[in-house]
């Protein structure tokens, strides 16, 4: 057996690369959607100060690109600010705040979209701000948002594989290590984009049953 | 008791509504006419805390609406039907009605979702408790409309233009269950273009136009010739409505 063959053990390679990706891609993702509720509370109750922050804070993430993104904070700040930043925690903390932007302004526009005289109604009724929020926005506002955010998730997992150029053992990582040592890139790239392929379509599955659950009760157009 | 004193309300530089004066006394319906744009809704939506007051003063039962206080306080005993129905297209019509009086009033679910079956009833929708406003007609929506206000046992019963998006049928079912209410003895505000209506079931008419009270009647004094008949713009108003067949 020579030593460019592959092997059963590159199966574990690209199974651990996997799961690098894949916890990688769930952490940000819990941390993002957090942050974005979060951006999005100070904007619903207009605090002042922190509104302006989350604004300029989603339009810079927004519009540069994330691989300039982690290199300012894998590069930068530990230069800057003499931290110590391991390549993990740079794109935890990179893909976390890019989700969080894009997942703020998914939210926002879904909220903007509930009718506002419903929400007058609401108010006549004598509903505090905060229930009309969970009881009357979330739940609409939820199923508008949802297909936006599965397809946001989707993408911020191909995103994660900019992380393998600052050294994380993900998924992309492995395929670069296999193809320098097999010089089989047709046969290494089609299996990591396979792996690509089978783990979004079921991300995108799981959303579709979760959309149509939230959209249970409403046949849009209907009013 | 409403009380309205010296009330004005301009967006920008519209001036909508310029000097109302006007009074609402328990058990009283009082309906207000007037054209497109003379200010009859914007004068609702300030009842109910919709639209500030640019000037003047309005109370309900004492409480301030342009205080945050008494605006909760006032809101407690109004309720609103709207033009649009406005209602929560993800919940039933059950959770529709009770989620004021659970959330807000604070009642027990068991008891709302009880009182609001009767209402359901009252209005001939019993059998629709569970379903969802959009598979409903637009008269049956404003019928929900009409539970979800009388859920809150209001002392006033704001109703804003009810009958204008349905079809005269549509408008029949409602309007049934609104003449019924004024026989009970509830107290409303009745912002319509339902003249013939009005005439049955209201004491007081007033008349808004570009914002200005233009006459405040009995209903009787309203339609007779030497009353309201003799004020020019209104006798045209009504000969107008009755040629476009509105009623």
């Amino acid at each position: 057996m020579r030593y460019s063959d592959f092997t059963p053990y590159d199966l574990i390679l690209l199974l651990n690369g996997l799961g690098v990706s894949l916890g990688l891609f769930l952490a940000t993702t819990i941390i993002g959607v957090f942050l974005a509720v979060m951006f999005t509370l100070v904007s619903y109750y207009r605090i002042p100060v922190l509104t302006q922050v989350v604004v300029a804070l989603t339009e810079m993430l927004k519009n540069s690109p994330v691989l300039v993104q982690l290199f300012l904070v894998f590069f930068g700040a530990p230069a800057f600010f003499h931290v110590n930043m391991t390549p993990v925690a740079a794109a935890t903390l990179t893909i976390s705040l890019n989700t969080a932007a894009f997942a703020y302004v998914i939210m926002r526009s879904a909220i903007a979209s509930v009718d506002v005289e419903q929400i007058a109604a609401a108010e006549v009724f004598g509903h505090s701000r905060w229930q009309i929020l969970t009881l009357i926005i979330s739940p609409q506002a939820a199923a508008f948002a949802i297909g936006p955010l599965v397809g946001l998730m989707i993408n911020q997992l191909q995103v994660t594989s900019l992380i393998s150029v600052i050294g994380v053992m993900d998924l992309t990582k492995i395929g670069n290590i296999l193809n320098l040592r097999t010089l089989q890139p047709f046969i290494v790239w089609t299996a990591i984009g396979a792996l690509y392929y089978v783990t979004a379509k079921i991300l995108a599955s799981v959303g579709g049953r979760v959309e149509k659950n939230l959209r249970r009760s409403v046949v849009w157009g209907g009013i | 008791m409403i009380l309205i004193e010296n009330v004005e309300k301009t967006f920008g530089t519209a001036k909508v509504l310029r000097n109302i004066n006007l009074q609402v006394k328990p058990g009283e319906v009082l309906t207000i006419l007037g054209s497109s744009g003379s200010g009859k809704s914007t004068l609702i939506r300030c009842l109910n805390g919709l639209e500030k007051l640019t000037d003047g003063k309005i109370t309900v039962d004492g409480h301030d609406v342009s205080t945050r206080q008494g605006l909760a306080a006032a809101r407690k005993r109004s309720a609103t039907v709207f033009q649009l129905f406005n209602l929560y297209p993800h919940k039933t019509v059950l959770q529709n009605i009770t989620l004021a009086p659970v959330e807000v009033l604070k009642h027990d679910k068991r008891a709302a979702e009880a009182r609001a079956q009767e209402l359901l009833e009252l209005v001939g929708l019993g059998d629709f408790a569970a379903a969802w406003p959009q598979s409903l007609s637009g008269g049956q929506r404003q019928r929900v409309g009409i539970c979800r206000a009388l859920a809150m046992e209001p002392s006033y019963l704001l109703l804003d233009e009810v009958t204008s998006s349905l079809d005269p049928e549509m408008t029949g079912e409602v309007l049934d269950i609104l003449a019924e209410l004024a026989k009970a003895g509830t107290t409303m505000i009745f912002v319509t273009h339902e003249v013939e209506f009005a005439r049955q079931i209201s004491d007081r008419i007033v008349f808004l136009e570009q914002g200005e009270l233009l006459v405040d009647m009995d209903v009787e004094t309203f339609f007779a010739a030497d009353g309201g008949m003799a004020v020019p713009r209104i006798a045209q108003f009504l000969s107008r409505m009755k040629k476009d067949g509105v009623q």
